[in-house]
Parts: C-alpha cells; sequence; structure tokens
C-alpha cells in the first residue's frame, strides 16, 4: 500500500532525468509541481525529508520472501525517523513488482516520479535487481538491490547502488572450506539451470580446489521451477558422490530435498547448499532438512551488533523472527540513512560520496558498503540443521565458525568491478 | 550398482513422474472432453486441494494425512460444482476462447484467496510416516512413497475409466459429450451431469494435489507449475480422451526421465518438442479422434460491435481525438508535473501494438493463438541482439526483430495452422514455451537474468538523433531526448493500425474475414484457407516483433520474462477487453487493462483478486468487448424504453463491418 500522500511527507515530486518536456524558465513551474504533489503535505517537512521507494515481488513465486522485505523496510524507515542521531525524515512507498523486470522498472519509475522518491530498496530476483542497477544509475538515485547474484555490484555494478544483501560469492566462501574439510571431498553439483545457480557452482568450486584436493564426479542441471527430482536423486546416489552442493533456492530446493530425503540419500550423500538455512526453505522441509548443511547468512539469534534488539522489535511489530529478507532490507535503509547523515545533504549524488567504505554498525556488526563495488562487507557462517529441542518443526541451525566480512568478500577486480 | 538396476530405476523413476503426469491430467482430460471447456484454473484447484490437506492433516497430526486424502477432495469437487454453476454454465456452447478467458480470471481469483488465508511462503506437509522411508528392492533403495504413487496413481485411473465406461452415470457423461441435445430429449437433465462432471474433475485435481503437495510442498505457486505441462499431457494424449491422458502422461513422464540422464541439454525443451512432434505428425493426438472442437459447438467467437450507436464518422472523429491527445500528453504532463503518465502511456502503446497485432489472428482470421508472446519476445530479443552487435540505429533494430518474427512465425505457421482450435492454441503455447525455455540455455541471450544497458541511436549511419544528448528549445521549454523516444512509439503505432487497417480494408482482409464466417465456404470459392490465414499469421508475428522490439530499444533491455506464456494470456485478455475483430477495440482493451492493473496493483493488496472478478464478470456479461458497450446499454431493455425512438433510429446506420451471430 502507499501512503503518498501522508502528513509528514516533505518531499518535492522529482522530475525524472528521463524528461519529456522541460521547462526552461524554472520560476513557470514551481507554483505547479505542487499540483501533482501532495497538497497540503509538507508538515515536518525540510530539508532533510526523503522518499524510499520500496519495491518488492509481493505477487509470484517471490512473495513470501517479499513479506519480509517489506517489513524489514517499514521498520528500518520507523527506526530511523525515530532515531534522534540520525537527522532524516524518510516516508516509505510500497510497491509491487510482481517479479517481472517490466513492471518492476516501470513502479520504480512510478515512484520516482509520482512520489519523488530518491532512494530506492528491492527486488529479490536478479533479473529485476539487474533492470533496476540501470534505472539507479540514469535516474541518478541510489538504489539497494535485495538480489543476492554477483554482477549486481560485480560487472553491472554502478556508482548509485549498494548492496546490503549478502552476494553469492560471499556465501561460496562461507559454505566452500568447510564442505571440503566436512563434508567430502568427491563432490556432486546439481544447480538449477539459471545465472544464481552457475554461480553458485562456479565459485564453491573454484574456492573448494583452492587449498583442497577435491574431485567432482559429476554434475547435472535441472529447469528452473522444476518439481520432479528424482531422476538427478538416482544418479548422485549411484555415484561415487560423498556430498551434493545444490546451486537452488526456493521451491526448487524445498523439492530437491524433500525427494532426495524421501529416497533416502541423506544417509549416503551430504546435502549442501548455501541458501539451505533459508527459514523459508526450514519451515517447508519440516523433518526432511535435518542433517543437511547450508550456508548461513542470517538467522534471528544471532548475537551479532544490535541484531537481538531488531529482532525484538521486529517480533513486537509482526509477531514474527525476522528472516534474511527483513534484515537485508533493513540493513538497507538504516546503512543508506546514516550515510545521508554523513553528508549532512539528502540529496543522492552527495550521499553516493561519502557512502562508500563508511564504517558504522549494524545488526551484523561494525560494516560499510566496500568502496570499490559498495558492497557490504557481512560476516557469513556455515551451518549444520538438526531437530529443534522439541524434537519436531524447522531444523535448527548450529552455527560453524563466523568468517569475517574482510575474509568473506572476494576482491572487486575478482568479481568484475572496480568504482 | 549394475547398469541394468541403474536403468530399471530410471524406469522406475518415469513411472514415478508419468504417474505425477497422469493425476494431473486426468481430470483436466475430463472436464474437457465432456464440455469443451479448457480449465485454466485446473492448477489452482490443484493446488486448493494440497491447501485443504494441509489444513485439515496439520491438526489430526498422523491420521491426517489419510482423513485429508478423502475430505479434501470432496471439499475442492465442492468448489468446483459451485465455479460450473455460477460461472462455467453461463458460456456453453461458446468458443473454447472464452473459457480460457473465464477460468483466467478464476486463477486469479482463487491464487489470492489461498495467499490470503494460507500466507504466500510455502508449507510443511510430510508424507505420511508409514511411507516416509526408503525400501530396498530389485537391489535398490528407493522410496516407499514414490512406490505408492505408483500403485494409487495406477487405481485411481483403473476406477476413473471404470466409472467412465462401465456406470451408467459415466454412460450419461458419455452421451452428453456426443450430443448434449439428444441426451436431453431423452429427458435427462443433462446439465445437473455436468455440474457433476466438473465437480468429479476439480475432485481429481484435489487428490493430485495432496499426493504431489506430500512429495513436493505446498506453496502459492504450485497451481501455475503445473498447469502448463498438464495441458501437454492432454494435448498430446488426444484432447477428451482419457486414455490418451494416462499413456500420454507415462509416455512424457519416461521420456523426460531419461532424456535427464542421457540428453541433459534437452532438459525443458523435451516436453515442448514432444508434444509439437506428435500434433505435427498426428493433429489429433495419440488417441484423439476428431479434430478441432468446434464439432462439439456452435459457438463462435464474438467480434466487437462498436458501429451499433456510434456512427464511422463520430468513430473517426474520436479516433482523431484520441491520436490528438496522445500528441499533447507529454506537454500536459510536464505542466502538471504527472509525468509519470508518459511513461504508463509508453507501456499502454506497447501493449496496444501487441493486441492489434493478435487481433489481426483472433480477430480476423478467427485463429486462438496462446503462443503470441513468442514473437513479443523473439522481437525484443532480436532488437537488443542487434543494438549489441550489429548496429545502434533504432531502424535497423526494429527491420531485424520485425523480419526474424515474421520468417519465424511463417514456420511454425507452417507447422500449425492445419490444426484448428484449441489444437492451434496448443502447439502455439507449446512453441512460445519452447523459445522460453531455450533461452535460459545461451550465454548469447544472457541466461535468465537477460541482457541490460543497451543504448539507441534514431537514425542511420551516424545521422539521426541519439536521445541522451538531444535537446531542443522550444518557447518556454525544452524539448529533449524522451520526446524522441515518446513521438517514435506513437508513429510507430499509430502507423502500424493504418496499415493493419489498409490490409483488413483489402481484397486480403475480406478473405480472411469470410473464412472466420465459414472456412468451408470460403474454401468452397477457391481460396487457399490455410495459405491466407498463414499470412495473416505472418503479418501478425511481425508486428508483435514490432512491439517487442520497441519496448527492449526503448527500455534498453531484455528478459525472459518477456516470452513467458502469461504475457500471452494478457493479450488475449485486452483483445477480448477491447472488443476482438475492430483493430481500435483491443488496443483500447490494453489501455485500460495496463493502466487498471497498474493502479490497483499500487493501492490494493489484493489487486489480484479485484482483476479476475472483473475477468469473470465481463466474459459472462460484456463478451463482445468495451466497444460493444454502447450498443449493450442501448439494447438494455431499461435504456430502451427510456430513448427507445432515438435508438432505433440510430440503429439503422448500421456498418458493414459490424457482424453478429447470435
Amino acid at each position: 500500500m502507499r501512503d503518498d500522500c501522508s502528513a509528514d511527507s516533505g518531499a518535492q515530486p522529482r522530475p525524472s532525468r528521463r524528461r519529456f518536456v522541460q521547462a526552461a524558465g524554472l520560476a513557470g513551474v514551481t507554483g505547479l509541481t505542487g499540483v501533482a504533489g501532495c497538497l497540503g503535505g509538507g508538515g515536518g517537512g525540510g530539508s532533510n525529508a526523503i522518499t524510499y521507494g520500496v519495491i518488492s515481488p509481493m505477487t509470484g513465486p517471490y512473495g513470501g520472501l517479499a513479506v519480509g522485505q517489506r517489513n524489514g523496510a517499514e521498520l528500518a524507515i520507523r527506526h530511523v525517523n525515530e532515531n534522534a542521531d540520525i537527522d532524516v525524515e524518510i516516508t516509505g512507498v510500497y510497491e509491487d513488482t510482481e517479479a517481472d523486470p517490466s513492471t518492476g522498472r516501470r513502479k520504480a519509475q512510478s515512484v520516482v516520479e509520482q512520489d519523488g522518491a530518491s532512494y530506492l530498496m528491492g527486488a529479490i530476483s536478479s533479473s529485476v535487481a539487474l533492470a533496476l542497477n540501470e534505472f539507479a544509475a540514469e535516474e541518478e538515485i541510489i538504489y539497494n538491490p535485495g538480489g543476492a547474484a554477483v554482477p549486481i555490484t560485480g560487472s553491472n555494478c554502478n556508482e548509485w547502488v549498494f548492496r546490503a544483501e549478502t552476494n553469492t560469492a560471499q556465501m561460496a566462501e562461507a559454505v566452500s572450506d568447510y564442505t571440503a574439510e566436512n563434508l567430502g571431498t568427491k563432490v556432486w553439483f546439481h544447480i538449477a539451470d539459471y545465472a544464481y545457480g552457475e554461480s553458485v557452482m562456479q565459485r564453491v568450486e573454484r574456492r573448494m580446489r583452492d587449498g583442497h584436493d577435491i574431485e567432482v564426479v559429476g554434475r547435472s542441471r535441472s529447469q528452473l521451477g522444476s518439481t520432479n527430482y528424482n531422476s538427478y536423486v538416482s544418479q548422485i546416489a549411484n555415484s561415487d558422490a560423498e556430498v551434493a552442493v545444490l546451486g537452488m533456492t526456493g521451491g526448487d530446493l524445498i523439492n530437491f530435498v524433500k525427494q532426495a530425503a524421501s529416497q533416502g540419500l541423506k544417509e549416503s550423500v551430504n546435502l549442501m547448499s548455501p541458501t539451505m538455512t533459508f527459514s523459508v526453505v526450514r519451515g517447508a522441509l519440516g523433518e526432511a532438512a535435518y542433517g543437511t548443511y547450508g550456508g548461513v547468512r542470517y538467522l534471528p539469534t544471532l548475537e551479532t551488533g544490535d541484531n537481538q534488539s531488531f529482532v525484538e522489535a521486529y517480533r513486537s511489530e509482526y509477531d514474527s523472527l525476522p528472516d534474511n529478507f527483513a534484515r537485508a532490507a533493513y540493513m538497507s535503509i538504516r546503512m543508506t540513512a546514516r550515510g545521508i547523515a554523513e553528508a549532512g545533504s539528502t540529496d543522492p549524488a552527495e550521499v553516493k560520496e561519502v557512502l562508500p567504505g563508511l564504517e558504522m554498525d549494524t545488526i551484523l556488526g561494525p560494516n560499510q558498503f566496500r568502496d570499490c563495488d559498495h558492497q557490504a562487507m557481512n560476516p557469513v557462517w556455515p551451518g549444520e540443521l538438526v531437530a529443534p529441542d522439541g524434537g519436531s518443526g524447522p531444523a535448527t541451525v548450529e552455527l560453524g565458525e563466523m568468517i569475517a566480512g574482510a575474509d568473506a568478500l572476494p576482491d572487486c577486480g575478482e568479481l568484475g568491478c572496480s568504482l | 550398482m549394475s547398469v541394468a538396476s541403474a536403468v530399471a530405476e530410471q524406469v522406475l523413476n518415469g513411472l514415478v513422474v508419468g504417474m505425477v503426469y497422469v493425476l494431473l491430467a486426468a481430470g483436466l482430460s475430463i472436464i474437457f472432453g465432456v464440455m469443451d471447456v479448457i480449465n485454466f484454473a485446473h492448477g489452482e484447484l490443484f493446488a486448493l486441494g494440497a491447501y485443504f490437506a494441509f489444513a485439515i492433516a496439520g491438526p489430526l497430526g498422523g491420521a491426517g494425512f489419510w482423513v485429508a486424502l478423502v475430505v479434501a477432495p470432496l471439499l475442492v469437487g465442492v468448489v468446483g460444482m459451485g465455479i460450473e454453476r455460477l460461472t462455467v454454465k453461463r458460456l456453453y456452447g461458446r468458443d473454447p476462447l472464452y473459457h480460457i478467458l473465464l477460468t483466467f480470471g478464476l486463477v486469479l481469483i482463487i491464487n489470492d484467496l489461498i495467499t490470503s488465508v494460507w500466507g504466500k511462503s510455502a508449507q510443511p506437509f510430510p508424507v505420511p510416516s508409514v511411507l516416509d522411508q526408503p525400501v530396498a528392492l530389485f537391489g535398490f533403495n528407493y522410496s516407499l512413497y514414490n512406490y505408492g504413487i505408483i500403485v494409487f496413481g495406477s487405481a485411481l485411473a483403473l476406477g476413473t475409466w471404470l466409472l467412465l465406461n462401465r456406470t451408467r452415470f459415466g454412460m450419461i457423461i458419455r452421451a452428453g459429450s456426443e450430443d448434449r441435445e439428444m441426451v436431453r430429449t431423452l429427458g435427462i437433465n443433462i446439465d445437473r451431469y455436468y455440474t457433476l462432471t466438473f465437480g468429479f474433475g476439480a475432485a481429481l485435481a484435489g487428490v493430485a494435489g495432496i499426493v504431489l503437495g506430500a512429495y513436493q510442498n505446498v506453496s502459492p505457486t504450485m497451481g501455475s507449475s503445473v498447469i502448463i505441462p498438464a495441458f501437454v499431457i492432454v494435448v498430446l494424449g488426444g484432447l477428451g480422451s482419457f486414455r490418451g491422458a494416462v499413456v500420454g502422461g507415462l509416455f512424457v513422464g519416461l521420456v523426460q526421465t531419461f532424456a535427464r540422464t542421457y540428453t541433459p541439454f534437452l532438459e525443458g525443451l523435451i516436453v515442448f518438442l514432444l508434444m509439437i512432434a506428435v500434433l505435427v505428425v498426428k493433429p489429433t493426438g495419440l488417441f484423439g479422434t476428431s479434430v478441432g472442437a468446434g464439432d462439439h459447438h456452435d459457438g463462435a467467437l464474438l467480434h466487437g460491435s462498436g458501429g451499433g450507436v456510434l456512427s464511422a464518422e463520430t468513430r473517426a472523429k474520436l479516433g482523431y481525438a484520441g491520436v490528438g491527445a496522445l500528441l499533447i500528453v507529454p506537454l500536459l504532463a510536464e505542466v502538471t508535473g504527472v509525468t509519470y503518465s508518459v511513461t504508463l502511456l509508453e507501456d499502454i502503446l506497447i501493449w496496444a501494438l501487441f493486441a492489434l497485432s493478435l487481433d489481426l489472428v483472433l480477430g480476423y482470421a478467427g485463429l486462438v493463438s496462446l503462443g503470441h508472446t513468442l514473437f513479443y519476445g523473439v522481437g525484443a530479443y532480436a532488437s537488443v541482439l542487434t543494438l549489441m552487435h550489429v548496429s545502434p540505429s533504432v531502424f535497423v533494430a526494429l527491420v531485424v526483430a520485425v523480419a526474424v518474427c515474421a520468417a519465424i512465425a511463417w514456420g511454425v505457421g507452417y507447422l500449425s495452422i492445419r490444426v484448428s482450435g484449441v489444437f492451434f492454441a496448443m502447439i502455439t503455447l507449446g512453441f512460445a514455451e519452447l523459445f522460453y525455455n531455450a533461452v535460459f540455455k545461451f550465454d548469447f541471450t544472457g541466461g535468465s537474468d537477460g541482457l541490460f544497458g543497451v543504448d539507441a541511436f534514431y537514425g542511420l549511419a551516424g545521422l539521426g538523433i541519439d536521445p541522451g544528448e538531444f535537446t531542443v528549445p522550444l518557447g518556454p521549454f525544452v524539448l529533449d531526448g524522451g520526446v524522441v523516444q515518446y513521438y517514435f512509439l506513437l508513429a510507430v503505432v499509430v502507423g502500424s493500425y493504418l496499415l493493419a487497417r489498409r490490409l483488413i480494408r483489402a481484397p486480403f482482409g475480406s478473405v480472411l474475414q469470410s473464412i472466420r464466417e465459414s472456412e468451408e465456404r470460403a474454401s468452397f470459392i477457391g481460396y487457399d484457407v490455410t495459405a491466407y490465414k498463414r499470412r495473416a499469421f505472418v503479418v501478425s508475428g511481425g508486428l508483435a516483433g514490432l512491439a517487442g522490439g520497441l519496448f527492449a530499444a526503448n527500455n534498453g533491455y531484455v528478459a525472459p520474462s518477456f516470452l513467458h506464456w502469461i504475457n500471452s494470456g494478457e493479450v488475449i485478455v485486452m483483445t477480448v477487453l477491447g472488443g476482438m475483430g475492430t483493430l481500435y477495440g483491443p488496443m483500447l482493451g490494453a489501455g485500460v487493462f495496463v493502466a487498471a492493473e497498474d493502479v490497483l496493483s499500487s493501492y490494493i493488496d489484493q489487486w489480484q483478486l479485484v482483476i479476475g472478478v472483473l475477468f469473470v464478470l465481463f466474459v459472462i456479461f460484456v463478451p463482445r468487448g468495451l466497444v460493444s458497450l454502447p450498443q449493450t446499454v442501448a439494447d438494455h431493455p431499461i435504456f430502451e424504453s427510456a430513448v427507445g425512438d432515438r435508438v432505433g433510429e440510430q440503429a439503422g446506420v448500421t456498418d458493414p463491418e459490424v457482424d453478429r451471430h447470435e
């Protein structure tokens, strides 16, 4: 829902960079722009008011994750507005991308042109996030992607994009050593056949080969959105594999692990996926997830930074625990707001100059958007999924050793970005 | 493990997948076979079964699964009967196109209701513990639940076959599917049997949902992920043939499983290749008996009839006024500050062009293309690839896009136009899905991400306008690059409309319309019906490619979602919403659809529900589209009695294009 005319909105509708007819005489227009904006708005308005557009895939395959993203953003905006140290008044505008790049881009255009947003957060799938990357650069607004694909802050990076979500390369660091050392050196890679799956396979394989003597005994690719995995499960079971690395998420991962568990694969092969610890995955798998392994981007139980007060606030507001997507949205907006405070200006062009490399405390501890690619230096963990104390229900995660932000993030050059 | 037992295991896997397909397709096949209804909502009924079971089994614990297996399908059956009574029933005798549209609306409604009750995340629905263990048979471990699926699926298929072929109920249903009137004449209340059949089909979907919910997971997207494969099975086996659904399901399951092991590159493509191959060789599917659903019903496509109230002259004036308004929108937008209206309008113009292209084949040649997004998407890819690798000129990119799409349309048309009706819809869907899955596989198409960051130049050989640099002072205003894009787009769309109108008013168009009215008579006169249809399809494919190419060039990117079947569905909705067979109606429909979705999705969380309800009401009450609204209102008894005389006079000014066949 959008509340583009809330009383404390002081943001003027901001003319799009991609304009059609520009008024040459500014004076002739200023009086008129108010017509489109919120008449009577600007109660708490001033130079420190901004509008944050939050566009999430509320409908479509990522709907379950998008709810967390929207909640996390809402909570961040509330906390920033309440925080006396950060002199920014944020108005949030929320839209649905329908997980479609065309719709996502149009909605982005809408929040910029209709609601005067000069900051943008959202998207989960890399296709939509990449479309918004381009959009942010064209419009010269700051964008925090909610997707984890490497190219967003890698080969497709630009100076307007700041990512608080942990990317796939960082997750590969989290799980690679752990997998080679504890789960087996005869590896089968099974991936969903799309960019994310390919990138998991490439990164994990490269990192595992680095310092370990591993053997790739097989590879298989399933179509994104497949529902039957028996055939792959049999192929893996009939190989020498000690561990299967699964480059897939969401419904694909859930279906794979459920069918693998039912076919008894867990007894002979360790299953590892960078996203296995996601709360949606654990929630949908129940017992089938016990005894599998994954990477950890975030868990509500983490004792890092001020995470516990975030979890408490989130729980009292939404009556549930925050997941990784709520965490990423919350961090995105709070970190960007600190940049605004540091710059002493709400102008995205000035904020993007001070935000890179700016040290700050976050719910994942001391952090920053790295100078050379604007990727947040989040710590990561390997984890094992075990039966919870009660004996049934979603698995709990036993954390392995933390890998610090600086160690988890490969060099910018390697990821294809230099800003 | 020996090779033999590895193969045996894969055969078993294939049978499990095949049984899954049989379960999915059985209900769909029965509903189509008896009622000629293409039920797109089948996937959502399937999901509903799983969700009902999830709700029932959760609180009951261990025995819950078995209780749910009985109760949930009954509930879904009741929902199905309700749907039949309230909506589907009103559309019997109409072209299957309207069932597609109606059930498309139902998909949105049911899906939105599911997410509002059970949330958007996947839910845990475990296999009952008795079956949740691997067993060692034939020398390998295999899931007991998978054996269960094979046994259960076989029993259900056999039971359904017996019901259809060995009971009085089945006999009446089979008779009804042959000749509804005859059955009614014999004193049997066939309507009641139709309701029961729909309920039975829905219940079968519910059973499949439960069995597969435990095998996969229970999530709001489970319905949309199975509907396309289910259609493929039904069409491949032969529409309306229950035996075909069973054999088709097992066949596809086995082929797919072995392809995964031995030809992994074909993953995602093999199913559609199979379907296309079968339909090309045997257009009725493996066990189908009649070509074209047209034999079963007398329903026709209902065309818009805008001329009833408004004279041709008035409509022309409205057209000029519309184009005039579009011309000054950018200026107005700047003055009022509502610049987003231009962005939205650009999207609307693209969809209007896309809908126009579909109307040429749907409204004039009577071909229901369910894969039209193939041309939209390929046009977009062709345009971006040309801009990236060949020339930065928009003109070159668009020419390439149109040429490539026209060529593909010729090829697809060559293979598919000889099959008619529903088969044509399905074969075009198959081609579109083939391309959709193929772009994921290649680097040059950018895989699942697509291709980004393309700049377009509005000129040739260095002479022209770069929108990034362009500025022209004009009195108190400065025109910039956005203006070039907008007016170029507007010019192309208006130009395409004029071209299409010229084509329809030429002898070519007259022949098309005569084919639409009566294919048989047109061929008696000596026209090569297939050739004419194919030419229309080529023009249509080219225009759709132009729409996709324009969108990609204007926005500088392309992604696989451009080829997703949902676009094909939406463009059909726009065409019918506006009023097919009028050219301008579909364009109007595109405007209303895109604007309504944009506004609703911004302000209402349950926007899919609202749009779904609007669809259903529209298909039932205003099937001739928006352009027929004046006529519909004028024909309404209340309106007629109030201003009867005046309307009577005006109705005399009928347009020759207007055709009404009740």
